[in-house]
């Protein structure tokens, strides 16, 4: 069985997707069937609201997800009073969702159940501890729509990525739009000095001089940086960006010259069109990040929420040639 | 009059309710609901319980008792809504049944909390052991919650069934039928449950209420020890030795500034308040209505000694009320507030505060404005400070003058920045009916225009 291994190196996993329907649910279920088949204490909950019956933009039906006994979930009292597994509830939280507050429950009969979480990534943090305290052997979160921040690796340990027909029917664009995605996960980190640099700045662009010493270009904002009448560079050409990268600050920066090397935070803060990126590095510049994230694997949903069917093996195949890494049909490791 | 509604209009009373450390948002409830009181001995007690809580707070030798208790406040949730459906007859689910089962759970560690702490008698929590009882049939005395195998009999064997068909991926309708089965036993076990609650409710409310109360107390408590607050007695008249304001001392301590405690002994009747400009006389009248505030809200204040004559509300008129969008010049929305408060005071004692009243009409009616705003208040059982800049006001009230500028202090030449340390903010009676003549003066050191001042001088000589 693939991938399952690998996953249990770490204390925390994230499935996102490319798009929605790109079958993330169908992953999970895979993963929480071989987790609860080897014996291992999972915990599971989701970034906002997720695990409808039906999918709530496509109304296409939608693989519920299936807890088996012992396990811990979080999801959110309207969800947790509609779920078919038999649990109790071991805690509460004191903050309310649009579906009520978030409970943590064990599973002890299995069943099927909705999941939902915690709206932003510092309180998903706080939800994967406390997975952690409940003494689980992995926390899983499970995307919500086409969101990746929760793949950041300051929130998950490990991702993987969920792609498919949804993106687009068109094999070729299918596999440019995922290999973009693709890249700026597998950016380059940069080395553990400059990490531990740079991961206190909380805020603005920064430079970094020949010494390694660095610089607060008083830029709060890549909207003012049009503003902003000092050279950008005067302090060399490796810059820090601790908030968002747009398409804006690239195609800037593009235009100021060659051998600028960005870094990001991680790929989660990379808000960048694949033309975009292709002609800042054409023109001889580079992106790199504090923290990569750990991308265990790629699945493949080969069916779109219009009913369109890719041919599964073919695809899977372009796609592992073309990222040199495994790609795997959803639908068939679930069987 | 509470808390929530003071805040609104006093900017310092806000700060101070802001630097509670408070560990649930049912104490944070607790405390915007807090009333302002004018019951001596309600205060006293209040006092008193306050007393026992800064005594816990800093005994050492238990201190694991306090970090439990304070750990326990983190963890109250506010369970409003599921009492108001205990009450109103309607089912409870199990999210709040379990949040039931784990008040009741959470009381309990308070109590051997508050046990160890010697603050049994200050805070009292109610006996929860039975309705928790209620939600633990099998006695296992943990705070999980789920409906429990033994609230029915037909539930074991149709959960083994369940379990079982769940399992080996048994037949879909049969699995159906079961988990509507169950739901439908679930349901009426809940509300059951609900129905053998509900004569518990008065105790669950008192206990939540009660916790949410000793939060409140304890964040008290360590704002009194953090900025050493002192407990103020009862008197006819009010007094304070080294009278603090906690926002702008805390803002001096920011900018590395001195900050200097008043004293201030007023009694019923009014207080003329003079001296020049940036003497802190603003501050003193917000330090004083902060002071009040905090005393009739249950607190300590903040001086060295305090006597506080109580008084059944703070009227204040300090700072500039132009508001464009309500259509009121500034002497207009002052003129209103103050005649409002004029009208209180003919019907209670008040604690009036009045910032240089009609300053921005001319002097001629300003001053005539200013003497008959002091002899109506005059004869009021209330408590008066009006600051102002007018002299030859011609009435025989108290007057109060901030000491200012004492130059040859040390030979540091004035600037903008060092004046703060050239201004002696202490009060000293004055019998003349003169206000000091500095504007010029205090110009210049704040390096204006040497035209105008010129011109100035020119024009008064």
């Amino acid at each position: 069985m693939p991938f399952i291994s690998e996953i249990l190196r770490h204390k925390s996993l994230s499935i996102v997707g490319l798009e929605k329907n790109t079958g993330k649910t169908v992953c999970l279920n895979y993963i929480l069937h071989r987790m609860n088949q080897i014996g291992k204490h999972v915990g599971v909950t989701s970034i906002g609201v997720d695990g409808e019956q039906v999918d709530s933009v496509f109304a296409t039906a939608k693989p519920e997800i299936t807890l088996f006994r012992g396990t811990h979930f979080i999801t959110s009292e309207k969800h947790y009073l509609m779920r078919q597994a038999v649990s109790k509830l071991v805690a509460v939280d004191s903050q309310r969702t649009s579906l009520g507050p978030l409970v943590t429950a064990e599973v002890l009969i299995q069943g099927k159940a909705l999941l939902s979480g915690a709206a932003t990534t510092g309180a998903l943090k706080r939800q994967i501890e406390f997975l952690g305290s409940m003494g689980v052997d992995i926390a899983i979160v499970d995307g919500a729509l086409s969101r990746l921040s929760l793949a950041s690796p300051t929130v998950t340990d490990a991702m993987i990525l969920a792609t498919g027909a949804a993106v687009s029917a068109n094999v070729k664009q299918l596999i440019a739009k995922t290999r973009h995605l693709y890249n700026l996960i597998m950016l380059d980190e940069v080395d553990e000095t400059l990490q531990r640099k740079l991961n206190i700045i909380e805020s603005g662009i920064w430079a970094l001089d020949s010494e390694g010493e660095i610089h607060d270009l008083g830029i709060t904002s890549v909207f003012l940086i049009d503003r902003s009448e000092q050279d950008i560079l005067r302090f060399g050409t490796t810059l820090f960006a601790a908030g968002a990268v747009s398409d804006r600050l690239l195609k800037i920066l593009a235009a100021k010259g060659s051998g600028i090397t960005l870094i990001a935070r991680d790929f989660t803060k990379l808000f960048v069109t694949q033309e975009v990126y292709a002609d800042f590095t054409r023109r001889g510049n580079r992106l790199m990040v504090l923290q990569r994230s750990k991308l265990i694997a790629i699945t493949l949903n080969p069916t779109s929420p219009q009913g369109f069917l890719l041919d599964s093996k073919s695809t899977c195949d372009a796609l592992s040639e073309a990222l040199h890494t495994p790609v795997y049909d959803v639908k068939m490791i679930g069987q | 009059m509470k808390i929530k509604d003071l805040i609104k209009n006093d900017a310092g009373f806000q700060y101070i309710i802001d630097s509670m450390d408070l560990m649930s948002a049912a104490g944070r409830n607790a405390m915007l609901n807090g009333t302002f009181c004018s019951d001596g001995a309600t205060l006293e007690a209040e006092w008193d319980r306050l007393d026992e809580a800064i005594r816990a707070t800093n005994d050492i030798p238990n201190r694991r008792y306090y970090i439990d208790l304070r750990h326990c406040l983190m963890c109250l949730h506010d369970l409003g809504g599921t009492f108001s459906s205990l009450a109103n007859h309607m089912p409870l689910n199990e999210v709040e049944l379990f949040e039931i089962k784990s008040l009741c759970a959470l009381s309990r560690s308070a109590s051997s909390a508050i046990e160890g702490l010697g603050l049994s008698p200050t805070l009292p929590l109610p006996d929860c052991s039975q309705p928790f009882a209620i939600l633990d049939p099998d006695r296992t005395g943990i705070a999980n919650f789920y409906i429990y195998d033994s609230y029915d009999p037909e539930l074991p064997a149709l959960r083994r069934k369940l379990n079982a068909l769940q399992t080996s991926g048994g037949d879909p309708v049969r699995i159906s039928e079961l988990l509507a089965r169950q739901n439908e036993i679930q349901n009426s076990v809940c509300i059951r449950l609900s129905d053998e609650l509900r004569p518990w409710t008065d105790t669950l409310v008192k206990t939540m209420e009660q916790m949410a109360y000793a939060d409140f107390l304890l964040a008290r408590a360590e704002l009194a020890i953090r900025w050493n607050l002192v407990r103020p007695a009862l008197g006819s008249a009010t007094s304070y030795r080294a009278l603090f304001n906690p926002r702008v001392r805390q803002r001096n301590e920011e900018l590395h500034l001195r900050y200097q405690p008043v004293d201030i002994a007023l009694n019923d009747g009014v207080c003329l308040i003079t001296g020049a400009n940036m003497a802190g006389k603003t501050v003193l009248l917000k330090s004083i209505g902060t002071a009040q505030m905090m005393a009739q809200c249950g607190m300590y204040v903040p001086a060295e000694e305090a006597t506080v004559r109580l008084v059944e509300g703070v009227a204040t008129s300090i700072g500039d009320d132009q508001d464009e969008m309500n259509g009121l010049s500034s002497y207009a929305s002052e003129i209103i507030k103050i005649s409002h408060i004029l009208e209180a005071c003919r019907n209670s004692n008040l604690l009036v505060l009045i910032d240089e009243p009609a300053r921005t009409t001319n002097p001629v009616e300003g001053k005539a404005l200013v003497q008959a705003i002091i002899k109506i208040l005059e004869h009021q059982p209330s408590i008066t400070l009006i600051t102002t800049h007018y002299g030859q006001l011609g009435t025989a009230c108290r007057r109060l003058r901030v000491k200012g500028f004492v130059e040859d202090m040390e030979n540091i030449p004035l600037t903008p920045q060092s004046i703060n340390r050239f201004i002696d903010y202490s009060l000293t009676e004055d019998q003349s009916d003169n206000v000091p003549h500095e504007a010029l003066r205090i110009a210049s050191i704040l390096q204006c225009d040497t035209e105008m001042i010129a011109l100035a001088q020119e024009s008064l000589k």
